[in-house]
């Protein structure tokens, strides 16, 4: 949920900790800009490449915007969200250090491969997301909990343009497997909104509309500024 | 059907993939009406002996709480009611010597793939998991520990793992007993938070087999109980796998 509010800064911060695999060019210059993952590499195929340059082209007239994607949330936004809204007895320094979002925490084409575009007027986001190898379920195919992360992510997405929300309830209906390796169009709307809680409609399509994989929807919570979670 | 389970396990015992010894073998029940028994999917899953590494195993990353819980469990499956499920890198090495129906077969000359719930393999920074079954009650435990890789709002547990944790419990469970194979419906009722690092139980129940569905029910919780996660229902869908002789 914070991911917004950081996707919405340019924020220079210490570089993530250390993890074993390829080390990532995090320096550009003398300053240190952390890498966003929502953005073209060498795993993302050539149907994902289409679909990217495709929605570049719509945000050309500012209707659309791509989403930045990083794999930390900056040190003082953590501390900030600790002392709104937890416990202090929660806080485990030492944790809060290793920790990184959950859908990057992958190597290059073996997760979650993915993009978001926001639209402001309609309160739409679209995903543009590739499963790899490691997100298997039935074999070659997405598992089902990979596919409910991606509609959490993506819905979630929708509802923090809204303010700080938390998911209540996430209903999903699975048509059609998703093969392993294929991309898929992530489809989410605001429904309504009654006072702090936001609905969502999400579907999952394939890259030419035929075929229907998934349908969801979620419900949203705005965190009322005034509690605390735990 | 009882006939042809019995049938089954006679031969699994004879190409010694089971062993001959009695006490090892779990209580017949009764098969369901769909395909192969739930001792046979039990028996076929479990292997006496394997090369493949078992995840679902104490390593030092687990908390006290999920260890001294482990041990419980553990020692409820010398009864022989409870059984300890493995966990392999992939679905691929669960279901050795089966395979899908044809038309579902996926081709694919790629050979990393990984069960997206041991995706992070690393100790303690991703999934750390580990699923009892109960056969005769078709009902299964889940100690989960999330690490600080799963997280989502920083502290917590990205409500997005807890869905899969939910769908890999429901899925294991509905394998073993109807042959449940791919997920119908997901409905989540998230409650409260889990902190990174900290045990949660997942409580799976099945609650009714009909049309070629598994119906079945979930709920997270602390090990006390007194505070619940998240309340979980799912439909899987039956689909009975093939052999799969060797080349």
């Amino acid at each position: 949920m914070l991911r917004s509010c950081v996707a919405r800064l340019r924020v220079l911060g210490a570089p993530p900790a250390r993890r074993p695999g390829p080390v990532w060019r995090l320096f550009s210059s003398e300053k240190v800009i952390r890498k966003d993952y929502g953005l073209p590499n060498p795993s993302w195929s050539k149907d994902l490449r289409l679909l990217f340059d495709q929605f570049m082209k719509k945000c050309e007239d500012g209707s659309w915007k791509r989403l930045p994607s990083y794999r930390q949330n900056p040190t003082q936004i953590l501390k900030d969200f600790q002392t709104r809204f937890v416990d202090p007895s929660f806080t485990k320094e030492e944790q809060m250090s290793k920790a990184q979002q959950f859908s990057r925490s992958f190597e290059e084409g073996l997760g979650f491969e993915y993009v978001m575009f926001y639209n402001k007027v309609e309160k739409r986001t679209v995903c543009l997301f590739q499963a790899g190898l490691h997100l298997q379920g039935v074999p070659g195919y997405v598992h089902g909990g990979a596919i409910a992360t991606i509609v959490d992510i993506t819905t979630g997405m929708c509802a923090l343009a809204e303010g700080i929300a938390m998911t209540a309830n996430l209903n999903i209906d699975y048509k059609k497997p998703i093969p392993l390796c294929s991309v898929v169009v992530v489809n989410c709307q605001i429904s309504k909104t009654e006072g702090r809680k936001l609905f969502v409609s999400c579907s999952i399509q394939s890259v030419d509309e035929k075929t229907l994989h998934t349908e969801a929807t979620a419900l949203f919570i705005k965190l009322d500024p005034d509690k605390r979670l735990t | 059907m009882m006939r042809t389970g019995f049938q089954r396990v006679a031969r699994l015992v004879h190409h010694k993939a089971l062993p001959r010894n009695p006490h090892l073998l779990p209580k017949l029940h009764q098969a369901s009406a769909f395909g192969s028994s739930t001792d046979s999917l039990v028996a076929r899953f479990c292997p006496e002996k394997t090369d493949l590494k078992d995840y679902a195993l104490p390593n030092a990353s687990w908390c006290p709480d999920m260890l001294s819980l482990y041990q419980e469990f553990l020692e409820k499956t010398k009864s022989g009611r409870w059984i300890k499920l493995p966990s392999f890198k992939s679905n691929r090495e669960h279901i050795q010597g089966l395979k899908l129906p044809s038309g579902l077969v996926t081709a694919s000359d790629k050979q990393d793939w990984r069960i997206f719930t041991r995706c992070i393999l690393l100790e303690g920074q991703g999934y750390e998991y580990v699923i009892f079954f109960h056969p005769s009650e078709k009902k299964s435990v889940c100690l989960f520990q999330p690490g600080p890789y799963l997280e989502g709002a920083p502290g917590f547990a990205h409500g997005g793992s807890l869905a899969a944790m939910m769908d890999e419990t429901f899925s294991k469970t509905a394998y073993l007993a109807g042959e449940g194979l791919f997920t119908l419906s997901l409905n989540i009722r998230f409650k409260n938070l889990i902190p990174v690092g900290s045990l949660a139980v997942l409580d799976i129940q099945v609650e009714k087999i009909e049309d070629q569905k598994l119906h079945m029910s979930c709920i997270a919780q602390s090990r006390d109980k007194q505070t619940v996660y998240a309340k979980c229902s799912g439909v899987f869908l039956q689909m009975q796998l093939e052999e799969d002789p060797p080349q």
